[in-house]
């Protein structure tokens, strides 16, 4: 009995032990959108890491079941970043980061993007905490959320996050869209579900907007990509059919808040 | 004792020339004595008796000893020294009659120092030496004086200078046979001890100083500031270091309060613990600098029951807050977090200014914080008035390829020459892997560096702080240094760190990284490097101290406002004025100095100089400075301050049109040094005594000094021979050889 009792503790501390180990770099498999291959290099410790957040989601997809946190995911993370090391003397790592919004792990990770925000559906502690997260200084990037009711859906968790900033526009000039590319001149980056349509928006979402929340110093916290799809630009990229410029613009664009947050 | 036995003072054999006055020569008594012996050793063997063994032995070398001790008699032995010639000669008494000698600690403690020296002049120093020469009685506080009478002097002075007070009582007398000097002082001297040009000078003279000390060498119970360090300059805002040394006695293990304050309000306070009695206790005060100006700063200790002297409790130092904002230009190769975070704190100091340089993509650099769109358009600077006009420089993860043979020699020069700060910090493609130790960079650095790639490791430290970090200010995040180690205990860990070697001469390592299976690397070491400093900082992972710590921790924008403020504060000017004492302790005379250079930092002999001061109560003044001979560049003007007060000298050079300039305070002080070190200071008028030839005495031991007086080189002199053969050691020696014999020969039975 003692020997069954003995053996099971030492399984019990060997699966823990194996699963804290990988806690670097946690796998998601079962929650792939759009699985993609692993690279050689896929181990390699770098400064940057595309760092996708986790978060729960309410509504059409629930939190562990592959939340809409996962859309795209990991095929858009991978394509984006090789344009990332290709463009930029940053040194990043071929595979993503998933960071889960609960845990502290999110502080290793100055740099997040989040998708399809408009179903996202954050408690208080996790709004404090991304609110701890902006400000100790951390930024993040969120896409591919269209129309009022998912704006609305968005602010009501963002509004707890910060309850006395406001959203605004981003002005062109800003320097996030001059940091490494001038961005002047923007289009509406569309998701692959308009394909052969001609449309590029989605519900009601047609005009797109390129806003944000500041901080006391005029530095942007978070870069909210509203009616545009720039993941699914990533994701598809490789497509014939994705337009070219759109593609290209959904790289400047994510590649310019990457070295932004890097740099104010 | 001495005098007793060999007949003459000590002094006499010091100074005397030993001489045997007998017509014959050395050797004549050596060839005597060894005949001597050798007749007593075939006499002993031939009559040694009932003695056997080693007994005959002992015999004759008594026998011998006293023969030798009998012949050397017969060659006349003598001290032929020089002395000075009676009624001919002047001796000058030189008391001191500053306040400190009002201090009632003379005899018993009834008497003060100046009642029990007056005492001495009254009671034979003055009549006894007066009968062989003539004296001239002096006294002396900041300036000296002659005298006529004792009853004159008055305790008074407001400081005592005893190495210009005898410099110039010698050219008073510098016509005149002067064959010694008395001086009649407690030795606390206000301007911090005699220098060296005025030994050399009275020893060039001959003239012996023969000193009487008073006083006790230190209080029963007292509590001294006996210095506080603080910087000439500083930068707005700034956190200063107050090195505070004290010393107590009859206090030991007492508790009390140190202080600093601007005029009213206590800026920061510490408890410390009194160390024992008469040791040096050296504590530090953290204080915020404030806003620009000159500021006098207050260092106090409370005081304690019955403590005998309280005006020695504060002490104060000006500092020159500065308004300027030094720019630092940071320069990274790629990327990184590190540069964000470092950015965010330092746009948090007012008083600094930060320009960065980024390459982001191989075609593109990005800049940040310039004065100018055109300001480093062309990529890092290749000339040295363009770089040389920032204050310190930050590098990043680039490779030492990156830049020019002549912009790396342009960094080093930055140091060097310029007097700028450099900090290196670690990164994938910095230092050992970035080729740095086959470039001029590597001279500059504190550290030895590996010569291979792969020392950059992205993997978890931590950083320790070091002994000598927990003095550094870079690295205090708290006040109390107990609590500043415990916090960096606590410290998050690092995200990399870079393998670096050990640090080089002068170097030191306030931080070291903590590694898993490493052994521990430097991780912050600095060092100073020509006129400036550098640094290396062996990480790019210290952002995670913002990012792990609670919002409201400031550890890391701390830390990074205080190591660039290092690497800032003492980067000079292209003009850096300059004064050997910043606080005039009751004289007026200032010495100003100031190097001037041109842009490129290299010295400008043919600059027009000038100071313009202002002081308390309307004083204005222009002081034209003018070229040190053999300093190229180096322009110095002296000035007198007549009001006691706070002034700021601002000096100003005019080269090719354009005028360049610096500020610097000063402030002069009456009365308030001669509060302070007023034990007596024995060991500086014992060392003044013995450099010239003199000697110390105490006051009881004062009535022999007429005696000994006469000894001496200067003056009018005469050569004097003194016998010896007559000494009383001689009678005893020679009664102790015989008696000794006697004495063996009884306990042998062979008498």
């Amino acid at each position: 009995m003692r020997n069954k009792t003995f053996i099971a503790g030492a399984l019990a501390l060997f699966v823990i032990s194996a699963s804290y180990a990988q806690r670097g770099r946690r796998s998601y498999v079962d929650e792939e959108d759009n699985p993609a291959a692993m690279p050689a290099d896929a181990g390699e410790k770098t400064e940057y890491a595309f760092a996708r957040l986790r978060y729960p989601s309410g509504g059409r997809r629930s939190y562990w079941g592959g939340g809409s946190w996962a859309i795209d995911y990991p095929k858009a993370d991978r394509q984006f970043v090789q344009g990332v090391r290709r463009l930029t003397r940053l040194h990043t790592r071929s595979v993503e980061q998933v960071v889960d919004i609960d845990g502290d792990e999110i502080y290793n990770w100055p740099w997040l993007y989040a998708v399809e925000v408009g179903n996202w559906s954050l408690n208080d502690a996790q709004a404090k905490k991304l609110r701890d997260y902006f400000l100790r200084g951390g930024f993040m990037m969120t896409d591919d959320f269209h129309g009022t009711y998912e704006w609305d859906s968005f602010m009501a968790s963002m509004s707890r996050v910060f309850p006395d900033r406001q959203v605004v526009e981003i002005d062109s000039k800003d320097p996030i869209f001059h940091v490494l590319y001038d961005l002047d001149n923007r289009v509406q980056v569309p998701g692959i579900v308009t394909f052969g349509s001609g449309v590029t928006y989605e519900r009601d979402g047609i005009v797109p907007h390129w806003r944000g929340i500041y901080d006391d110093k005029g530095r942007v916290m978070v870069a909210i990509c509203f009616n545009q799809d720039n993941g699914d630009a990533w994701e598809w990229a490789d497509h014939p059919r994705y337009p070219e410029n759109m593609a290209s613009q959904a790289y400047r664009v994510g590649i310019n808040y990457i070295v932004y947050s890097m740099t104010h | 004792m001495f005098e007793f036995l060999f007949k003459y003072p000590s002094s006499v054999f010091s100074k005397g020339d030993f001489v045997m006055l007998a017509p014959l020569p050395w050797w004549t008594l050596a060839v005597a004595v060894l005949a001597a012996a050798a007749f007593l050793a075939w006499h002993m063997n031939r009559n040694r008796g009932l003695l056997s063994g080693a007994r005959p032995a002992a015999i004759w070398v008594l026998q011998t000893a006293l023969v030798a001790l009998v012949l050397f008699l017969l060659w006349h032995p003598a001290i032929s020294i020089a002395t000075l010639r009676p009624q001919q000669n002047i001796v000058a008494v030189l008391v001191d009659d500053s306040r400190s000698m009002a201090t009632k600690d003379g005899a018993r403690g009834t008497k003060t120092r100046l009642e029990e020296a007056v005492g001495v002049l009254n009671q034979g120093v003055i009549d006894r030496v007066g009968e062989r020469f003539q004296v001239r009685l002096y006294r002396f506080g900041k300036a000296v004086e002659r005298i006529g009478k004792p009853v004159e002097l008055t305790a008074s002075g407001g400081a005592s200078r005893i190495g210009d007070s005898l410099k110039q009582a010698m050219a008073e007398a510098s016509t005149l046979p002067l064959g010694a000097v008395v001086l009649l002082s407690d030795g606390a001297d206000n301007s911090g001890g005699i220098d060296l040009e005025t030994i050399a000078a009275i020893r060039q003279k001959r003239i012996p100083v023969h000193a009487v000390g008073f006083g006790k060498e230190k209080f029963d119970r007292d509590v001294e500031i006996d210095e506080v360090i603080l910087p000439a300059r500083t930068l707005a805002d700034s956190r200063l270091n107050a090195q505070v040394t004290l010393r107590q006695n009859g206090y030991e293990k007492r508790k009390t309060r140190l202080s600093v304050r601007e005029g009213n309000k206590v800026l920061a306070t510490s408890e410390v613990t009194l160390k024992s009695d008469g040791a040096p206790q050296t504590e530090t005060l953290l204080f915020n600098a404030g806003m620009a100006g000159a500021r006098t700063f207050q260092v106090s200790v409370d005081p304690l029951d019955g403590e005998q002297n309280t005006a020695n409790n504060a002490l104060s130092r000006l500092v020159s807050v500065e308004s300027v904002k030094p720019r630092v230009l940071y320069f990274d190769g790629e990327p990184q977090w590190e540069f964000k975070f470092i950015r965010r704190a330092i746009e948090e100091d007012r008083s600094l200014g930060l320009v960065t340089m980024i390459r982001m993509t191989q075609n593109k650099i990005y800049r940040q914080g310039v004065d100018k769109p055109k300001e480093l358009e062309d990529g890092f600077p290749a000339k040295a008035d363009e770089l040389f006009a920032y204050q310190a420089l930050v590098f990043g993860s680039v490779e030492a390829s990156y830049f020019t043979t002549a912009q790396q020699e342009l960094i080093r020069e930055f140091a060097n020459r310029r007097g700028g700060g450099v900090i290196f910090l670690g990164g994938r493609a910095t230092l050992g892997d970035g080729g740095y130790l086959r470039s001029p960079l590597a001279e500059m650095l504190p550290v030895q560096i590996p010569d291979r790639k792969g020392t950059f490791h992205r993997d978890e430290a931590s950083a320790e702080l070091t002994p000598v970090g927990r003095e550094s200010l870079i690295c205090r995040l708290e006040e109390r240094p107990e609590k500043n180690a415990d916090r960096w205990k606590k410290m998050p860990v690092m995200a990399d760190y870079q393998e670096v070697g050990d640090p080089k001469p002068g170097a030191v390592v306030l931080l070291e990284t903590l590694a898993p299976g490493r052994r521990k690397l430097p991780l912050l070491a600095i060092q100073n490097y020509g006129r400036g400093r550098t640094a290396v900082f062996a990480t790019s992972g210290s952002w995670r101290w913002q990012m792990q710590q609670p919002l409201p921790d400031k550890t890391h924008e701390m830390f990074w406002q205080q190591f660039l403020r290092w690497a800032v504060a003492d980067t000079p000017g292209r003009v850096h004025a300059s004064t050997p004492r910043p606080v005039l302790s009751d004289e007026t005379s200032v010495k100003l100095r100031a190097e001037v250079r041109d842009r490129n930092f290299k010295m400008v002999p043919s600059a027009k100089v000038e100071a313009r001061i202002i002081g308390p109560e309307g004083t204005a003044a222009v002081v034209e400075m003018n070229p040190v001979p053999d300093e190229d560049g180096v322009y110095a003007g002296e000035w007198a301050a007549e009001k006691p007060g706070s002034y700021v000298a601002e000096v100003v050079a005019l080269q090719d049109k354009e005028e360049t300039r610096d500020a610097i305070a000063f402030r002069r002080e009456d009365g308030v040094a001669e509060n302070f070190h007023t034990g007596q200071n024995r060991e500086l008028l014992e060392k003044l005594a013995e450099s010239t030839g003199g000697r110390y005495y105490t006051p009881a031991e004062a009535s022999t000094l007429a005696d000994r007086i006469s000894y001496s080189e200067a003056g009018l002199t005469v050569r004097d021979t003194k016998d010896l053969w007559d000494m009383p050691i001689v009678f005893f020696l020679a009664l102790l050889l015989r008696s000794g014999e006697w004495v063996l020969r009884r306990k042998w039975g062979v008498v």
